[in-house]
C-alpha cells in the first residue's frame, strides 16, 4: 500500500467511471428509481463519514461538528441560490468554503490551548451546531425561523433527470472525498496526523508541525462536509433549522466510521454502506422507534468489543467473512420475500458483518491470577 | 427599566439550575476524567420521573427528590463500575456515553412522546408562586433551585476540603498511583463520586421539571450551557462552577432582553470562546479541589 500510493485513487476512479453509467442501466432495465436514490444516499453518507474520518480518525481529535459543517453547506445553498439567485455549481464550492471557515475558526480557538485540547475540541464542536441553529433563527437573511423551500431550485439538464443528476452529483462528491482521504492517508500529512493521534507531545518534539497539520486536515474535513451538505440540499425539498442542526448527522458518521474502522480509508466507506442499508430496511419495516436504540447500542458494542473496526477485522479473516456473506445470500432466498435488491444486500452485509464478528481465532486471554501478564496487557491495551 | 431588572434577576436565578446541572459534570470530568454525556440524560429522565410521579400519583414535586436522587445515584455508580471494568479512556467515555445518551433520548421519546410535558398548577403549585422583592418577582422553583445549588456547592466544597473522602478524591486526581500506594481504593472512591455527580443531576432534573415544560430534545440544548459553565468555572472547581453558572445565567438574561430568547445561546457561546481564548483554565484558576 505504502509503495503504491496511486493504486487506491486509481481503483476508486475506475469504479467511479463504471458507476457513472449506473443510471443508464437502471433506466434501460426498468428498475425502480428508488435504486438511484438509495445509491445516492449511500454516496452522501460515504462522503460525510469519510470527511469526518479524515480529521477525527487520523488525528484522534474527536469531532461532533459534522452536523454544523453539513448544515452550513445546506444553508449556503438555500440562502445563496434560492434567496439570492446565485448559479448552482459555484455555490456548492462556496458552501464547502464557508464550512471550512467555520472549521478553521474552531481550530484557531481550540488548538492554541495547551491542556485538554482534545476534550475541549470535542465539546466545542458539540455546542456549535446548536449555536448555529440559534444564529439562523435570529437572522431573517438566513432563515428567521421560517425554513427555506428548495423544490424550485433550477438544475442543470446535462446530468440527466433529477434522480440521475442527484446520483451523479453524489457520486462526484463521494469520489472526491474518498480520493482526498486516500491521498492524505499515504502522504506526509497523513503520517503526521497519525503521529498526533499516537502522542501529540512527542510528535511536536520530533518536529511534526502539529498545528498546521491539524488546521489543514480540519479545513479539508469541513470543506468536504459543507460541499456534500450543499449537494444534499437539492435532495431535500424544505430546509428547517430543526432538521439540519441536530445531532443526527454527527451520530451517524461517528457510528459509521467507528463501525467500519477509523484507521483506514475503507472503514467509513464500508460503515456507511452497512449502516445506511440496515437503517433503511429497519425504517421500511416500521421500526424507526427501535432503530435509534440499536444505533446507540451498536456504538457502545463497537467501542467495548471491536475497537479496530469491521474493515480490518474482515481483512484479517476473509474466509469467515465470505462464509457469512454466503449464508446471508442464502438466508435472503430462504427468508424472502425479496421484494427489493436492497433487502438482499442487507442480508448479505449482515451475514458478512456477523461472520467477521464471530469470535474465532481470538487472541488467548491472559489467565486470571497472573499479575505479570495482566500488567503487560494493561500497558499494551491502554 | 423594570423589564430589565426583572430579566436580569431571573437570569441570575436560572444560574442556580445551571450550577446544579454543571456541578456533577465538572466533578466527573475534572476528577474522574470521564466526560459523561449520560449526565444530561440523567437530568432529563429525572425531570420526567418528577413529572410522572406528580401526574400519576399526585406527588409533590419536591418529594420526587426522595425517589430520583437514590435512583440516579445508583445508576451513576453502576455506570462508573462498568467504566472501571472496561477500563475506558477519556475519549472512549465520551463515545460510550454518547451511545447511552442516544438510547436514553429515544427511550424518553418513546415513553413520553415528543410533545411538551408540563405539570399543571394543581400538581405543581409552585410554578405560579413567587416571592416578591419590591416589584421584582422571584419564582419559587428557580429560587429554591438557587438556594439548593448554593448549599450543594458549599457542601461539596466542605466535603472535598475537610473529609477523608475529599482528601482521597484530591489525592486520586493528583496522582492515581501514589494515592493507590497509600491505600486508597480508586474504584470505590470513583464510584462514590460518580454517585454524587448523578445525584446532583437528579436534583437538577426535579427543579427543571418544576420550572418548565419537558421534551426529549431539551437535553441537546443543555450541552452548550453546561459546557460553558464547566469551562468558565474551571474543571473540578465547585465554587468556580457556582460563580460561572451565575455569570452565564446573567449573560443569558441580558441577551434575552436585548435580542430575544434565541440570542441567549449565542451570547453564552461568545463567553465560552472568550474564556478559551483568554483564560482557558477558568475563573478559579487551577482547580481548587
Amino acid at each position: 500500500m505504502r509503495q503504491r500510493p496511486w493504486l487506491g485513487p486509481a481503483v476508486t476512479l475506475v469504479v467511479a467511471v463504471a458507476l457513472w453509467f449506473y443510471p443508464n442501466l437502471v433506466d434501460a432495465a426498468g428498475w425502480p428509481i428508488f435504486y438511484l436514490l438509495f445509491a445516492y444516499t449511500v454516496f452522501f453518507w460515504v462522503t460525510q463519514a469519510s470527511s469526518w474520518n479524515l480529521f477525527t480518525g487520523f488525528s484522534g481529535y474527536f469531532s461532533f461538528g459534522q452536523g454544523a459543517f453539513y448544515g452550513v453547506g445546506v444553508y449556503a445553498l438555500g440562502v445563496l441560490v434560492v434567496k439570492r439567485g446565485w448559479p448552482l455549481l459555484p455555490t456548492f464550492v462556496v458552501g464547502g468554503l464557508l464550512a471550512s471557515v467555520l472549521g478553521l475558526f474552531i481550530g484557531l480557538v481550540v488548538f492554541r490551548l495547551r491542556r485538554l485540547r482534545g476534550e475541549i475540541f470535542a465539546l466545542m464542536t458539540l455546542a456549535v451546531a446548536f449555536v448555529l441553529g440559534a444564529v439562523a433563527r435570529i437572522s431573517p437573511t438566513i432563515d428567521g425561523g421560517q425554513g427555506i423551500p428548495l423544490s424550485s431550485v433550477p438544475t442543470p439538464d446535462a446530468l440527466g433527470t433529477h434522480p440521475q443528476m442527484i446520483f451523479r452529483l453524489g457520486l462526484i462528491t463521494a469520489v472526491l472525498a474518498v480520493v482526498v482521504v486516500q491521498v492524505v492517508q499515504n502522504s506526509r500529512l497523513g503520517w503526521g496526523l497519525f503521529s498526533i493521534r499516537d502522542d501529540e507531545d512527542v510528535a511536536e518534539t520530533l518536529g511534526v508541525p502539529t498545528f498546521r497539520f491539524k488546521m489543514i486536515a480540519l479545513g479539508l474535513t469541513s470543506f468536504l462536509a459543507g460541499l456534500s451538505g450543499a449537494v444534499h440540499a437539492l435532495q431535500v425539498s424544505y430546509v428547517t433549522i430543526e432538521e439540519v442542526f441536530n445531532i443526527r448527522v454527527p451520530l451517524m458518521v461517528i457510528l459509521m466510521s467507528i463501525l467500519g474502522g477509523t484507521r483506514h480509508w475503507m472503514g467509513p466507506v464500508l460503515g456507511a454502506l452497512v449502516v445506511h442499508t440496515m437503517s433503511d430496511r429497519l425504517n421500511r419495516a416500521g421500526l424507526e422507534a427501535v432503530s435509534d436504540i440499536i444505533v446507540g447500542a451498536l456504538l457502545i458494542l463497537m467501542i467495548v468489543a471491536i475497537k479496530e473496526g469491521l474493515y480490518l477485522r474482515m481483512r484479517e479473516r476473509p474466509l469467515v467473512t465470505a462464509i457469512g456473506a454466503a449464508v446471508g445470500v442464502a438466508a435472503g432466498f430462504v427468508l424472502g420475500p425479496l421484494d427489493s435488491a436492497v433487502t438482499h444486500l442487507a442480508y448479505t452485509l449482515l451475514g458478512a458483518v456477523l461472520g467477521a464478528m464471530v469470535p474465532v481465532g481470538r487472541r488467548r486471554r491472559p489467565q486470571s491470577g497472573a499479575p505479570a501478564t495482566q500488567t503487560i496487557e494493561e500497558v499494551v491495551g491502554g | 427599566m423594570s423589564l430589565w431588572t426583572q430579566s436580569i434577576v431571573s437570569g441570575l436565578l436560572s444560574g442556580g439550575i445551571y450550577a446544579m446541572m454543571s456541578l456533577g459534570m465538572s466533578l466527573s470530568w475534572g476528577v474522574l476524567k470521564i466526560i459523561n454525556l449520560a449526565h444530561f440524560s440523567f437530568i432529563l429522565l429525572s425531570g420526567y420521573f418528577t413529572y410522572q410521579l406528580a401526574f400519576s400519583y399526585g406527588w409533590d414535586p419536591f418529594a420526587a427528590i426522595l425517589v430520583c436522587v437514590p435512583v440516579f445515584a445508583l445508576a451513576g455508580m453502576a455506570l462508573q463500575w462498568a467504566f472501571d471494568k472496561l477500563r475506558v479512556s477519556e475519549f472512549e467515555s465520551l463515545l460510550l456515553t454518547f451511545g447511552l445518551f442516544i438510547i436514553f433520548e429515544s427511550i424518553a421519546s418513546t415513553v413520553w412522546t415528543a410533545d411538551f410535558r408540563r405539570m399543571d398548577t394543581v400538581q405543581n403549585p409552585y410554578q405560579s408562586q413567587s416571592v416578591w422583592l419590591g416589584d421584582i418577582a422571584l419564582p419559587v422553583p428557580q429560587l429554591a433551585a438557587f438556594v439548593v445549588a448554593v448549599i450543594v456547592a458549599f457542601g461539596t466544597r466542605y466535603l472535598m476540603e475537610k473529609t477523608d473522602f475529599g482528601r482521597a478524591v484530591r489525592a486520586l486526581s493528583q496522582d492515581r498511583d501514589v494515592a493507590r500506594a497509600f491505600g486508597i481504593d480508586p474504584h470505590r472512591v470513583a464510584m462514590r463520586l460518580a454517585g454524587l455527580a448523578a445525584a446532583f443531576a437528579a436534583i437538577a432534573g426535579v427543579f427543571i421539571a418544576m420550572s418548565r415544560a419537558l421534551w426529549p430534545g431539551l437535553a441537546v440544548e443543555w450541552f452548550g450551557i453546561v459546557f460553558s459553565v464547566v469551562i468558565l468555572g474551571g474543571l473540578g472547581s465547585t465554587l468556580g462552577t457556582l460563580i460561572a453558572a451565575v455569570i452565564i445565567g446573567f449573560v443569558g438574561g441580558v441577551a434575552t432582553v436585548v435580542g430575544g430568547p434565541p440570542m441567549a445561546p449565542l451570547a453564552i457561546f461568545l463567553v465560552l470562546i472568550a474564556t478559551l481564548l483568554f483564560r482557558p483554565q477558568g475563573i478559579m484558576g487551577r482547580s481548587s479541589i
